[in-house]
C-alpha cells in the first residue's frame, strides 16, 4: 500500500508538529523540511508530507489531496471542512476572542447603536454575532486587526490571542472568549475507510507521544 | 451556480441513461414528484442541519414552499395516499434535481443530480440485499469498478445511546456531536458526561474504525451487554450479509458499525458506496419504515440515491471517458451536390453517426469528407464507392 499522506501548515505550527512527529516510533529524529520544496516524498518518511498554507491544510484534507491533515481548529471553525477530527495535538494553544479598546466596558459595548467588528474571521464573527442576537457589519481584514480599532475603523476585533501581548501593547482587552482553540489531526471522509489501519495506526502513535509530554 | 458544459452533459446523460436502464430491468418506473414542495412536508421529517439548507420562499398565496432538497420525502408524501397496506412492492426510481444551500460558506455547488429507487411496501432482510444488490451493480454497470459498500445500522448508535442512560438534551447533543464526527468534542462530552455503561466510551472513541468483514458484528457483541436495539440490528445485517454473499457481492461489501446518516428518517440499514477517487460518497441509502407514519400510514419503505456528478468526477479520474462526439462526420459540399449529400446524411445518421453538413460554394473541390477532424477524402469516385457500401449496409440491417 502506499504511503499516507499527511498535510502540516507551514508557519508557527510547522516547527511544533515537525517535533512532536520526530518522536513517534519510524520517524527520523529530525525531518529536515526547511528546503523550498512542498512535497516530500523522502524514503525515511513513513509518511508522504505536504507543506501548505495553514488555511489550506483542511481544504486539501476534505478533497482528498492528504489523506491526514494537521490543522488549527480556527481554520476549522471557520471554513467548517467536511473531515474527521480525530485527535487534539495540545500544540498551538489559543483563544478565539472578542477584543474592544481598555476604555470600552461590556455595557457601553453592548449599548452602542451600531457596531462594527474587524476580523480574519467572517464566518466565525457572524455566527457568534447571530447566537449573541446582535446586528453588526463585519470588516473582512487580512492582518494587523488589532490596528482597526486604533485608527477607529471597528469597535471590536474577533480574533485568536495566545498571551495577549499584542492586545496589550494596542491597547485591547478581551470581551468575552469564543472558543479554546488548538491544532487538530483530520483524516478524509473516505481515507479513513479506504486507508483505515495506517490511519488508526498514526494516530495511536500520535495519542502516545502527546500523553508522554 | 455552476454551468454544465457539453462534454460534461453528454457524459452526465450517458450514465442517466445506464441507470434508468439497469432500474427498469428490475421492475422498477419511473416517478416525478414535482420540484417545489410545501415546507411543512419537508418540516416534520428533516433534521436541523439540513433544514437551514434548504431554498424557501413565500407564494401568491403566502404559503411557505421550498425546493426539493431530496426525492424521498416528495415520493412517500406521492403514494401515502395511494398504497393499501399488505399490498405488493411498490418499486419506482426517479432521476432530477435536488437543491441545497451549499453545507459551508465556502463551497458553491447547490444543486445536485440524483439518480435513485425507493422500494415501497415490504421490510425483510431480502428486500434490504435486493436494494444493496442494485447498488452495486448501479456501480459497476457505469464503469466504476474500484468501490466499496459500507453497510450500516441505525439501531447500533440506538442501542449505544440506550445503554448509556442519557436524558434527551443530552443524547441530541452527543447526536450532533458524532455526526459533526468531532472526536475531540466527542471525548470531552463522555469525560464530563460518563456514561452509565463504561466501554461505551472506549467503544465511542473507536467509531470511525468499526469496519470490516463479518467477523466484526462478532468482535463487537463481545464488547457490549445485548439490548433489544443491538440484537434486531445484528439480526438484520447479518442475513443482508449473507444473502449479498450468496449474490456474490462479498468483495465489494463492508460492515461499518459507525455508519451515520443525515436524514433522521432512517429506521434500519444504512448505507454508503464510495470511491477512492472521489472525497464524498457516490450514493447514500437505507430503510426508513416510520416515514410514512408522519403521512399518517404505515408503509415499510427502503431505497438509495446515486449523485451524478461524483460518478461522473470518478469515472474522469480513473481513465478516459468514452465520448460519442469522437465520431463525427463533416461532409462540406457543392450545391449541385445538396440533394445526394442530404440524403446519405440521414442514412449515416441512422447508423448511429453524429453528421455535419455544410454547403460551401466558393470551395475548390465538389465535396470534403472530415471524420473527426481528419480529412478522408474529397474525390467522386470515393463518395460513389462510400454511397454503395452504406446502401448495402441498410439493405443488410
Amino acid at each position: 500500500m502506499d504511503k499516507l499522506t499527511l498535510s502540516i501548515p507551514t508557519g508557527r505550527l510547522k516547527e511544533e508538529v515537525l517535533e512532536l512527529l520526530a518522536r513517534m516510533p519510524g520517524w527520523p529524529a529530525s525531518c529536515n523540511l526547511n528546503t523550498r520544496k512542498l512535497v516530500f516524498e523522502d524514503e525515511c518518511l513513513p509518511c508522504r508530507i505536504i507543506l501548505s498554507h495553514p488555511k489550506d491544510s483542511s481544504t486539501y484534507v476534505e478533497f482528498g489531496a492528504a489523506d491526514i491533515g494537521i490543522v488549527g481548529k480556527d481554520i476549522l471553525m471557520e471554513r467548517e471542512n467536511e473531515v474527521y477530527e480525530l485527535l487534539d495535538l495540545g500544540i498551538g494553544k489559543c483563544q478565539m476572542i472578542i477584543a474592544v479598546p481598555l476604555s470600552v466596558s461590556h455595557h457601553v459595548f453592548f449599548n452602542k447603536d451600531h457596531l462594527r467588528i474587524a476580523t480574519k474571521y467572517p464566518h466565525i464573527t457572524r455566527q457568534y454575532l447571530q447566537e449573541k442576537g446582535i446586528t453588526a457589519d463585519i470588516l473582512s481584514l487580512y492582518g494587523s486587526i488589532e490596528l482597526a480599532p486604533t485608527l477607529g475603523l471597528a469597535d471590536a476585533i474577533v480574533d485568536i490571542v495566545s498571551t495577549g501581548k499584542t492586545l496589550r501593547e494596542n491597547h485591547l482587552q478581551v470581551l468575552e472568549s469564543i472558543a479554546p482553540v488548538s491544532a487538530r489531526l483530520v483524516a478524509n471522509l473516505i481515507s479513513i475507510r479506504t486507508r483505515m489501519d495506517a490511519i488508526r495506526h498514526f494516530v495511536q502513535q500520535l495519542k502516545g507521544v502527546i500523553r508522554n509530554e | 451556480m455552476k454551468d454544465v458544459h457539453p462534454r460534461e452533459i453528454r457524459v452526465r446523460r450517458r450514465v442517466e441513461g445506464i441507470l434508468q436502464t439497469l432500474f427498469g430491468s428490475w421492475g422498477y418506473t419511473e416517478v416525478e414528484p414535482p420540484t417545489f414542495e410545501y415546507y411543512s412536508t419537508l418540516e416534520k421529517v428533516i433534521g436541523k442541519e439540513l433544514k437551514e439548507r434548504i431554498f424557501r420562499f413565500v407564494n401568491r398565496e403566502g404559503r411557505l414552499v421550498c425546493l426539493r432538497p431530496d426525492f424521498t420525502t416528495s415520493i412517500v408524501r406521492m403514494y401515502s395516499s395511494k398504497l393499501t397496506p399488505g399490498e405488493q412492492n411498490c418499486r419506482v426510481f426517479y432521476d432530477g434535481k435536488i437543491f441545497r444551500y451549499p453545507a459551508s460558506p465556502f463551497r458553491t455547488e447547490s444543486e445536485l443530480t440524483q439518480v435513485g429507487l425507493e422500494n415501497i411496501g415490504v421490510n425483510n432482510p431480502s428486500v434490504d440485499a435486493e436494494v444493496i444488490a442494485l447498488a452495486i451493480s448501479a456501480l459497476r454497470k457505469v464503469g466504476i469498478e474500484d468501490f466499496s459498500c459500507d453497510i450500516g445500522h441505525v439501531g447500533i448508535f440506538q442501542g449505544m445511546m440506550d445503554s448509556m442512560g442519557y436524558p434527551d438534551p443530552l443524547q441530541e447533543q452527543l447526536k450532533t456531536i458524532v455526526k459533526r464526527k468531532d472526536f475531540i468534542d466527542l471525548d470531552y462530552f463522555l469525560t464530563l458526561h460518563p456514561p452509565e455503561e463504561l466501554p461505551m466510551h472506549s467503544l465511542l472513541e473507536e467509531f470511525p474504525y468499526l469496519r470490516g468483514k463479518k467477523e466484526l458484528l462478532g468482535e463487537f457483541q463481545k464488547k457490549i451487554s445485548p439490548n433489544r436495539r443491538f440484537q434486531e440490528a445484528f439480526e438484520r445485517l447479518s442475513r443482508i450479509w449473507d444473502i449479498l454473499a450468496d449474490f456474490g457481492l462479498e468483495k465489494y461489501l463492508f460492515i461499518n458499525l459507525g455508519l451515520i446518516r443525515d436524514f433522521d428518517y432512517y429506521s434500519g440499514v444504512i448505507f454508503e458506496g464510495f470511491s477512492p477517487f472521489s472525497g464524498s460518497p457516490l450514493l447514500t441509502g437505507g430503510r426508513y419504515d416510520e416515514l410514512f407514519g408522519v403521512f399518517g400510514k404505515d408503509h415499510p419503505a427502503c431505497g438509495f440515491a446515486l449523485f451524478a456528478e461524483r460518478l461522473i468526477e470518478v469515472l474522469q479520474q480513473s481513465g478516459p471517458v468514452k465520448d460519442d462526439r469522437e465520431k463525427t462526420i463533416i461532409l462540406s459540399y457543392h450545391p449541385s451536390l445538396r440533394g445526394e449529400v442530404f440524403s446519405l446524411s440521414q442514412d449515416l445518421r441512422s447508423m448511429g453517426m453524429m453528421v455535419l453538413i455544410s454547403e460551401d460554394s466558393g470551395g475548390e473541390e465538389l465535396l470534403r469528407v472530415t471524420l473527426n477532424g481528419r480529412l478522408i477524402f474529397t474525390g467522386i469516385p470515393e463518395w460513389i464507392a462510400l454511397r454503395e457500401t452504406i446502401k448495402k449496409e441498410i439493405t443488410n440491417g
